[in-house]
């Protein structure tokens, strides 16, 4: 190819304290290219684009635009070298209007005052590209998600940057809105513009990308133009040979005769609608579905936080749906929240008030004194118990992703949960903290515990879970077991909501597990 | 609980020291500067130091230094309460018009704890109920229990004619002819208000709601049901103030308690509470009180005028918070350079 890369990274590295990021990451994109940057969650892909963006800065390594080498200390320095980054989490102000959030910051003016004019007109032909027809004086807030997402891509795209980072972008776009984006995308890259892509959804960057970056744990492991390689080829560069010493083999059951299970009969409400299913103890129920596909509310319902709006469940303890969160944890079912820092810890409290939680905060049996000392030896079973790195008097603020989470999972095991709700514990925790959480999750299913295990992550529901329920758009999309359960028809399964052509779609009956 | 035995900690693994040994309280700080205070006014003028004038000080403190050991807990859990001084006033009004009527005063006196209670119990239903804050909902109660107690005082003080019985000489007493029982009563209050904080199921939780509401309603804490009991609680202690405050003074002016509520929260403040909740002491707002007592009776004894002591214990508070700042501000940054040693 002629002349240097548009742009190009050599061995970048940034840790976040124990936990490596980026090591030995190397990216060389062409001019006016769409390429893809693949990975599971943690591979590093994030970082890198918010590297490339002046929010992060690396540890080491060097990055060189147009064959110059430059630093990107800032946001700002990223904008004046023409990069410009559409946020996977939307950064736009939901009270003011879809105009002052175009132009934050580089409101035009006109004799001194912000001229709203001008701004329409300066935007209303993009606007109307984006197919964003929306009214630009509302507030963000009275926008969906999918429109928000391209206002934030509008906004970026106003800058106009000679680099478009796009991380998830469509994350949130339904096919319409999506197919808008992929014509939009190319039309820019008509223009000369280069683009980054990161995304998970692999049908994705095969329909819009003309070469694909393959991440894994920090690194680059494959960089290759899309016509030679195929999805399985890159799911495969994705998981690597990590999956075998990853997760633990199921441990021996010492589940009696008697399983005790949950059935879950047309429950709906929130995003759900007439979902069913069984679990039973001793087996691990993965839930899978992407991000507003219900799995959060179903979660949410079992654990009393969210009402339901019809069907019946049962619990192994002979109950209905818990009416609070209170009730759900008197009666042993536990919920580990995918915010652990907003919904599962108290951040400025230590290791051993964390650890009470439940057992002295949630339940109003036993003494209503609460006794440092029984705490102290409390914290310390769970911390020797689970491993977890910190003093009992540690804050929980100072401990790392992996010991936080280990602690939400002890407060909760204090009390011998009967029903374990997981919702993507190992989010933001690092690869050795991973393979004790599952660990962790195997003992809890031996132990006769019913397991609910959601992920976002497709290799650790295929590595742990005895069967995988998906969820797409609010209903039971299908359930995969034994053979059918590998990457490609769970993949397929959560984005499209059916079974790939060549397995025979198997039909959920209710109760068929009963 | 057999579920976390199963997995043998390995060898080695977790070395952890057996630490804690003394620590030191955390209220030093307000401890020294109440100490160091006394001791320059007492440097100056040496008649401060004694302690008739030591204990009626003190005396002083009893009914303003009660609130804020309920607003401790508010602010423990996050929230503040500004229907304080008139939750001591109308309890006071009520319990002094029972007495009026004839009532017992110690059958009246109890009636107007359990009256705070109620005004308290007020506050907390409208707040869980619509789950407002309660600086929002006691900014609306502030004026109509203030309006209340006006419409049934009809602006006059309540003064109970018969004060021969022994609820009045009891509280009024001085033991050894120095020692308030009332400020007695409020030493009591403050030892068994330490304790339910740091001690008991109740305060566990009201701590684990102010550190995160959502953590904690995760966690299956009654965060509703706690956030009543705290503002119930404040009631009881409005109510038992004032009902002391009738007995030791032997009446109720219809203004009294209109500026309570900065005072109260002031000193909370100085003692050491911070206002984003989580955590609380006790002991700090009773020495915080304290404080703002000494600082203007200090002025007495200089002969300032009294007009200043606002002022002064306004720029008390400003000093109070921004050195609690600047105290976290190290410690975090301690913290944060020991996490990267501990990595590195």
């Amino acid at each position: 190819m002629s002349g240097p890369p548009m742009i190009s990274v050599r061995n970048l590295a940034k840790r976040y304290g124990g936990v490596i990021a980026l090591q030995d990451m190397s990216l060389h994109v062409e001019r006016a290219t769409i390429h893809a940057v693949v990975g599971e969650n943690g591979a590093g892909k994030s970082t890198l684009m918010k590297v490339l963006a002046g929010v992060v800065r690396p540890d080491s390594g060097a990055i060189e635009l147009d064959g110059h080498a430059v630093t990107i200390d800032s946001p700002n320095a990223a904008r004046q070298h023409g990069i410009g980054m559409v946020y996977q989490e939307l950064s736009l102000f939901p009270e003011r209007s879809v105009l002052a959030n175009l132009f934050v910051n580089r409101e035009p003016v006109r004799s001194g005052l912000i001229s709203k004019r001008e701004m329409e007109a300066r935007s209303s032909d993009l606007l109307r590209q984006l197919g964003l027809h929306v009214d630009v004086h509302a507030p963000v807030s009275r926008l969906s998600i999918g429109e928000r997402q391209l206002v934030e891509l509008a906004r970026v795209l106003l800058e106009h940057p000679r680099l478009l980072i796009l991380d998830e972008p469509n994350s949130a776009l339904n096919q319409r809105e999506t197919e808008r984006l992929f014509t939009v995308l190319e039309g820019l890259r008509a223009k000369g513009i280069t683009m980054l892509y990161v995304s998970h959804r692999l049908e994705e960057v095969f329909a819009i990308s003309d070469r694909v970056t393959i991440t894994r744990n920090g690194r680059d492991v494959l960089t290759k133009d899309r016509s030679e390689l195929t999805i399985p080829q890159v799911i495969e560069g994705m998981i690597g040979q990590q999956r075998e010493a990853l997760f633990p083999p199921p441990l021996p059951s010492t589940v009696g005769a008697t399983r005790p299970q949950m059935t879950v009969k047309g429950l709906a409400g929130g995003r759900l609608a007439d979902v069913s299913f069984t679990a039973r103890s001793g087996e691990i129920v993965g839930l899978a579905g992407l991000e507003g596909s219900g799995v959060a509310d179903l979660l949410d319902m079992l654990f009393g936080m969210r009402r339901a709006r019809g069907g019946e469940v049962q619990f192994p303890d002979g109950s209905s749906l818990p009416k609070s969160a209170t009730e759900a944890a008197r009666r042993n079912v536990c919920l580990v929240p995918a915010d652990r820092r907003r919904n599962g810890l108290m951040l400025d409290k230590s290791i051993l008030f964390n650890i009470s939680n439940v057992v002295v905060g949630a339940r109003d049996w036993g003494t209503p004194w609460y006794s440092p000392k029984t705490a102290l030896d409390r914290s310390n079973r769970q911390i020797d118990a689970l491993r977890i790195k910190g003093l009992p008097h540690a804050l929980a603020n100072s401990l790392s992703g992996g010991n936080q989470q280990k602690v939400v999972i002890g407060k909760w095991l204090e009390i011998g949960p009967q029903v374990f709700l997981l919702d993507d514990p190992t989010r933001g925790v690092d690869i050795g903290a991973k393979r004790e959480i599952y660990a962790l999750i195997r003992e809890m299913s031996a132990n006769g515990g019913i397991v609910l295990f959601s992920s976002t992550e497709l290799p650790e529901l295929i590595g742990l879970c005895d069967r995988i329920l998906v969820l797409y758009q609010g209903r039971l999309a299908g359930e995969v077991t034994g053979a059918e359960m590998n990457s490609h028809t769970v993949l397929h399964l959560t984005n499209t909501g059916e079974m790939p052509g060549a397995n025979r779609s198997k039909p959920v009956r209710q109760g068929d597990m009963a | 609980m057999s579920k976390t035995d199963l997995i043998p900690p390995l060898a080695g693994s977790a070395t952890r020291a057996a630490r804690r040994g003394f620590r030191i309280p955390e209220e030093i700080g307000v401890i020294i500067a109440l100490v160091g205070m006394m001791a320059i006014i007492g440097f100056a003028r040496p008649r401060f130091l004694n302690p008739i004038n030591l204990f009626s000080l003190l005396g002083n403190t009893t009914f303003l230094g009660m609130l804020a050991i309920g607003m401790v807990f508010l602010l423990a859990i996050r929230e503040i309460d500004l229907s304080v001084g008139w939750m001591f006033n109308f309890s006071a009004v009520f319990a002094a018009l029972l007495m009026v009527a004839g009532i017992d005063p110690w059958l009246s006196a109890f009636a107007g704890v359990l009256f705070g209670a109620g005004l308290g119990l007020i506050n907390g239903l409208i707040a869980v109920t619509l789950r407002l804050p309660a600086i929002i909902v006691t900014l609306g109660t502030y004026s109509m229990f203030q309006g209340l107690s006006l419409v049934v005082n009809k602006g006059r003080a309540i003064v109970p004619a018969d004060q021969s019985s022994s609820f009045f000489s009891m509280i009024s007493d001085k033991l050894f002819g120095i020692v308030p029982v009332a400020a007695l009563v409020f030493i009591a209050l403050a030892l068994a208000m330490h304790v339910v904080l740091h001690r008991t199921r109740f305060g566990y939780r009201v701590q684990a709601v102010g550190s995160n509401p959502e953590a904690a309603a995760h966690a299956g804490i009654p965060t509703a049901w706690v956030r009543l009991q705290t503002l119930v609680l404040m009631g009881a202690i409005c109510g038992l103030s004032g009902v002391m405050y009738v007995g030791f003074r032997g009446a109720i002016d219809p203004n009294e308690g209109s500026d309570f509520v900065l005072v109260v929260i002031a000193a909370v403040i100085i003692g050491g509470t911070p206002l984003s909740g989580g955590h609380g002491t006790i002991i700090g707002a009773v020495i915080g009180m304290m404080i703002i007592q000494v600082i203007s009776s200090g002025l007495i004894f200089f002969g300032i005028d009294a007009t200043w002591s606002t002022f002064v214990t306004g720029a008390v508070t400003v000093m109070a918070v921004s050195l609690d700042r600047l105290i976290k501000f190290q410690r975090t940054r301690r913290i944060e350079l020991g996490k990267e040693n501990f990595h590195a």
